[in-house]
C-alpha cells in the first residue's frame, strides 16, 4: 500500500473516530442533563410538598422554578398515567402540580421518575430548565457539577478542575478547626461554601444545623415573650435563641432540597430541631413521619412515635408501637410505651365521656355514661399500675397520681388534690411543669395563696403568647 | 490461526518488556509511594474529628473525609503517573536506542506502537489496582462492609486516564525527549477538565451582536464536541459517595466506558499516523 493511501486511511480513521467521540460525548451529556433536570424535579417536588405551605409561593419574581414545575407537571401526568404502579396514586380531584409533586414524595417512584425524565416529549422542557438555569432563574438546583458550570464564567466549578468534593471536605477540616477554638460565627460562612461546593455533603447540613441551634444558643438566654419579635418568613415569635433554630430549620431544609431522600436530614429536623429545641411536636411528627418514608435506621420510628404521643395522637402511635414490637420482638422500650399510649387512650375516652355528660338531660343515660367513663378510667388505673410496677417506669406511678389528684379535685378535696400532684411531680420529673401548672390552678380556684415562684409562672402567663409586631390574625404556620 | 498468534505474541511481549521497565523508574515508585501514605494518611487525618451529634454524624463525616481525600489521591497520582510513563516510554527507547534494536527484528511498527501503549495500560491498571486496593481495605476497616462502589469508581477513573495516556502518547511518538509530551500531557488534563468552558463560550456568543463573536462561538461548539471532556467522568466521585437519590449509573457507566474507548482509538491511531513517518 502506498504511503498516500496509509495516509488518507489512517486520516479517514482518525476524523470517523473523533466524531464517534463527539457523538458518544452528546449521549453521555444527554444523560448529565437528565440527571441535573431529574435532581430539579426531585427538589422542586420536595418543596411543593414539604415547604410550600410554610414559605409560601416564591416571592422573587427572579425565579422561574414553580412555573417550570406546572408544565413539567402537566406533561408527566399524562405520561405517568401510562404506568401500572403509578397510574391509580394519580388524583384528579388535586392539581397536577400536587399530584406530581405526591408521586416524587414516594421513593420507590424514583426509577419511573427517572424514565420520565429521559423521555423525549420532556426534551423541550429539559431545555427549557437549562436555559433558565444558565440565566439564574432556577432556584433549587445548586448542583455545580453539571449545568450550573455552564451559569457563569470562570467559577468555581473550573477552578477546582473537579476535585470539588476534596475542596468541601477540607473547608470541612477548617470549620472543625473553629469548632475546637470556639468561632461560631466563623464557622457558619465556611458551612455554606462547603454546601455549596457539594450539595450532596449531608454531614455538613447536619453537623452546620447543630452548630446553630445547639452550640451558639447554648450560652443565649431565653428572650422573654413581650421582647420578641413576630418574624413574617417564619411566622412566629423570635427571639434570640429562636433565630439560630430557625437558622437551623433553613439550613436542614435546604439539604432537605438536594438529598430529599436521606433520612438523616428529616430526623434532625423533626427530633433535634423540631421536638428537642422548640417543642413543636406537630412539626416534629410531620418530618419524622417524612423521615420513615425513606431507607432508615430503627431508632427513627421510635423518634416518630414518641413524638406522636407527646403530639396527642395515642392511636397513631400505639399502632406504630405495636408494629414495631413485632417487627423487633427483642426490643425492651416497645412495651412499656404501647401501655402508656393504652392509658392514655383511656383517659382521653373517659374525659370525651365526662364532657358529654355534661350536655346530656336524661339521667338514666347521663348514669351508663358516667358509669362507662369510671370503667375507662379504671382500666386506665390499671394500665398505670403496670406500667409502675412490671416495667418500673416512673411514669406510670405519675399518672397513677394524677389521676388520684384530680378525683379529689373534682370531690373538692383540693387541698389533698394538690398534696397527690406535688408528690406526682417529684415522682416523674419530666412531667414537672404539668402537675406544677395544675397545682396554680387548683390554688387559685380555691383561693389559696400562690408561692413566689407560682406567682412569676402567672405572671408570665399573664404576658400572653403575643410579641412585638405579631398580627392579629395568625396565618397558618408549617 | 498460528500467524494471528504471532502477532500477538510480539506486542505482548513489548507490552511485558515495558511494564518491566516501568516498575524500575524511581520517579513512578515515588509517586506511587507517595500516594498509598495520603491513603493510608488519610485515615490519621480524619482521626482528631470527634464531634458528636444526634445519630452517628461524626463516623460518616470521617468516611466522607477519607473518600474525598482517596478519590484525590488516586486522581493526581493517578494521573501523574499516567502522563510519566506515556510520555516517556517511546522517547527513552529513541534516546537509549534501544529502539533501532527492536525495530530491526521481524516486529511491524504497529505492533511495536500496540506493545508499548499496552505496556503502558499495565503499568496504569497495576498502579490503580495497588492504590484502590489500599482505599478498598482502608473503606473497609471502616464501615465493616465491602465498598462495592469504589470497584466502579477505580474502573472509570482508569478510563479518564485511558484518555489522557493515548493523547499523550501520541505526542510523545513525534518527540525525542520526555519533557515537552510530560508538559503536553499536563495541559491535556487541564484543558480536557476545562472543556466545559468552552460550551459557556457557546452560550454567551453572539451576545455583541459581532460577526466575530458569533464565529468564535461557533469554534467553541465544535471544539467542545471534539475535544474530550474529562469533567464527564465526575460520576467517578459522585458514585462513591452515592444518595438514595440519585439517578441509575447502570447507563452512564457503559456510555463513559465507550465514550473512554474511543478517544483512546483516536490517540493511538493519530501516535501510529506519528510514528509511522518518523525517521527511526
Amino acid at each position: 500500500m502506498t504511503d498516500k493511501k496509509v495516509n488518507i486511511i489512517l486520516s479517514f480513521l482518525f476524523v470517523i473516530f473523533v466524531i464517534l467521540g463527539a457523538y458518544q460525548g452528546r449521549n453521555v451529556e444527554f444523560y448529565r442533563e437528565c440527571e441535573a433536570f431529574y435532581r430539579w424535579i426531585l427538589a422542586v417536588g420536595t418543596q411543593e410538598r414539604l415547604f410550600q405551605a410554610s414559605e409560601g409561593e416564591q416571592k422573587t419574581g427572579k425565579f422561574v422554578d414553580l412555573q417550570l414545575f406546572d408544565k413539567v407537571s402537566e406533561k408527566a401526568i399524562p405520561l405517568l398515567q401510562n404506568e401500572e404502579r403509578i397510574k391509580d396514586s394519580i388524583d384528579n380531584t388535586i392539581s397536577y402540580r400536587e399530584n406530581f409533586a405526591n408521586i416524587i414524595g414516594d421513593i420507590s417512584n424514583d426509577p419511573i421518575i427517572w424514565k420520565i425524565t429521559t423521555k423525549k416529549e420532556m426534551e423541550a422542557l429539559r431545555k427549557e430548565f437549562l436555559k433558565n438555569l444558565r440565566e439564574g432563574k432556577i432556584e433549587f438546583s445548586r448542583n455545580i457539577t453539571y449545568a450550573e458550570a455552564q451559569e457563569s464564567g470562570v467559577n468555581i466549578f473550573n477552578l477546582f478542575f473537579g476535585f470539588r468534593k476534596i475542596a468541601a471536605s477540607l473547608i470541612w477540616l477548617e470549620v472543625d478547626r473553629y469548632w475546637h477554638q470556639g468561632l461560631l460565627y466563623r464557622m457558619v460562612p465556611l458551612m455554606r461554601t462547603c454546601v455549596t461546593l457539594d450539595p450532596n455533603f449531608v454531614e455538613a447540613y447536619l453537623i452546620g444545623a447543630w452548630h446553630l441551634a445547639y452550640n451558639a444558643t447554648a450560652k443565649l438566654i431565653e428572650t422573654p415573650q413581650h421582647l420578641k419579635k413576630w418574624n413574617p418568613k417564619y411566622k412566629a415569635c423570635v427571639g434570640e435563641k429562636e433565630t439560630f433554630y430557625y437558622l437551623g430549620i433553613d439550613f436542614l431544609k435546604k439539604g432537605i432540597r438536594h438529598n430529599p431522600r436521606d433520612y438523616k436530614l428529616y430526623f434532625d429536623l423533626g427530633f433535634a430541631i423540631y421536638k428537642n429545641k422548640m417543642n413543636d411536636y406537630p412539626n416534629a411528627v410531620r418530618y419524622l413521619t417524612e423521615a420513615v418514608r425513606v431507607p432508615h435506621e430503627r431508632w427513627v420510628r421510635r423518634q416518630l412515635y414518641i413524638c406522636q404521643e407527646l403530639n396527642g395522637q395515642y392511636e397513631e402511635a400505639l399502632q406504630g408501637w405495636e408494629d414495631y414490637k413485632n417487627r423487633f420482638p427483642d426490643n425492651p422500650i416497645a412495651p412499656r410505651f404501647i401501655l402508656r399510649n393504652q392509658g392514655k387512650i383511656y383517659e382521653k375516652k373517659a374525659q370525651e365521656l365526662i364532657k358529654e355528660v355534661e350536655k346530656i338531660s336524661d339521667e338514666q343515660i347521663k348514669e351508663e355514661k358516667i358509669k362507662e367513663a369510671e370503667n375507662l378510667k379504671k382500666q386506665a388505673k390499671e394500665i398505670w399500675e403496670k406500667l409502675s410496677k412490671e416495667e418500673s417506669d416512673p411514669y406510670g406511678e405519675y399518672r397513677l397520681l394524677l389521676m388520684d389528684a384530680m378525683d379529689l379535685y373534682n370531690q373538692g378535696r383540693f387541698l389533698e388534690s394538690i398534696a397527690v400532684l406535688d408528690k406526682a411531680r417529684w415522682e416523674s420529673p419530666s412531667n414537672f411543669d404539668e402537675a406544677s401548672d395544675l397545682i396554680i390552678k387548683i390554688k387559685q380556684e380555691a383561693n389559696l395563696p400562690l408561692t413566689v415562684s407560682e406567682k412569676k409562672a402567672v405572671l408570665r402567663k399573664a404576658e400572653g403568647d403575643r410579641c412585638q409586631g405579631m398580627p392579629e390574625e395568625i396565618p397558618n404556620s408549617g | 490461526m498460528k500467524s494471528l498468534l504471532d502477532s500477538i505474541k510480539g506486542p505482548w511481549f513489548i507490552a511485558v518488556y515495558t511494564w518491566r521497565e516501568g516498575l524500575r523508574r524511581k520517579t513512578l515508585v515515588g509517586f506511587l509511594i507517595l500516594s498509598l501514605l495520603v491513603i493510608f494518611g488519610a485515615t490519621f487525618m480524619t482521626s482528631f474529628i470527634n464531634q458528636a451529634t444526634v445519630g452517628d454524624v461524626s463516623t460518616d463525616m470521617d468516611l466522607k473525609l477519607i473518600k474525598d481525600i482517596c478519590v484525590t489521591t488516586i486522581s493526581i497520582f493517578g494521573i501523574l503517573i499516567t502522563i510519566f510513563i506515556s510520555a516517556s516510554v517511546v522517547p527513552t527507547e529513541v534516546e537509549n536506542r534501544v529502539i533501532y534494536t527492536v525495530l530491526s527484528k521481524p516486529v511491524r511498527r504497529f505492533q511495536y506502537l500496540f506493545g508499548k501503549f499496552l505496556g503502558v495500560q499495565l503499568i496504569i491498571i497495576m498502579n490503580l489496582c495497588l492504590m484502590g486496593g489500599l482505599f478498598f481495605i482502608a473503606l473497609y476497616i471502616k464501615q465493616q462492609i465491602l465498598p462495592t462502589l469504589l470497584l466502579w469508581s477505580v474502573f472509570l477513573t482508569y478510563f479518564e486516564f485511558l484518555i489522557v495516556s493515548a493523547l499523550t502518547f501520541a505526542i510523545a511518538c513525534a518527540s525525542s525527549s520526555s519533557v515537552l509530551p510530560t508538559i503536553a500531557g499536563l495541559f491535556i488534563y487541564i484543558t480536557g477538565s476545562l472543556t466545559e468552558y468552552l460550551k459557556d463560550v457557546y452560550n454567551r456568543s453572539g451576545q455583541t451582536g459581532e460577526w466575530l463573536d458569533s464565529i468564535i462561538g461557533y469554534i467553541a461548539y465544535i471544539l467542545w464536541n471534539v475535544l474530550p471532556n474529562l469533567q464527564r467522568f465526575s460520576l467517578k466521585t459522585q458514585i462513591i459517595n452515592s444518595q438514595p437519590n440519585d439517578p441509575p449509573t447502570d447507563v452512564l457507566i457503559p456510555q463513559l466506558v465507550l465514550y473512554g474507548l474511543i478517544y483512546a482509538v483516536c490517540g493511538y491511531i493519530l501516535a501510529y499516523w506519528i510514528f509511522r513517518k518518523r525517521e527511526v
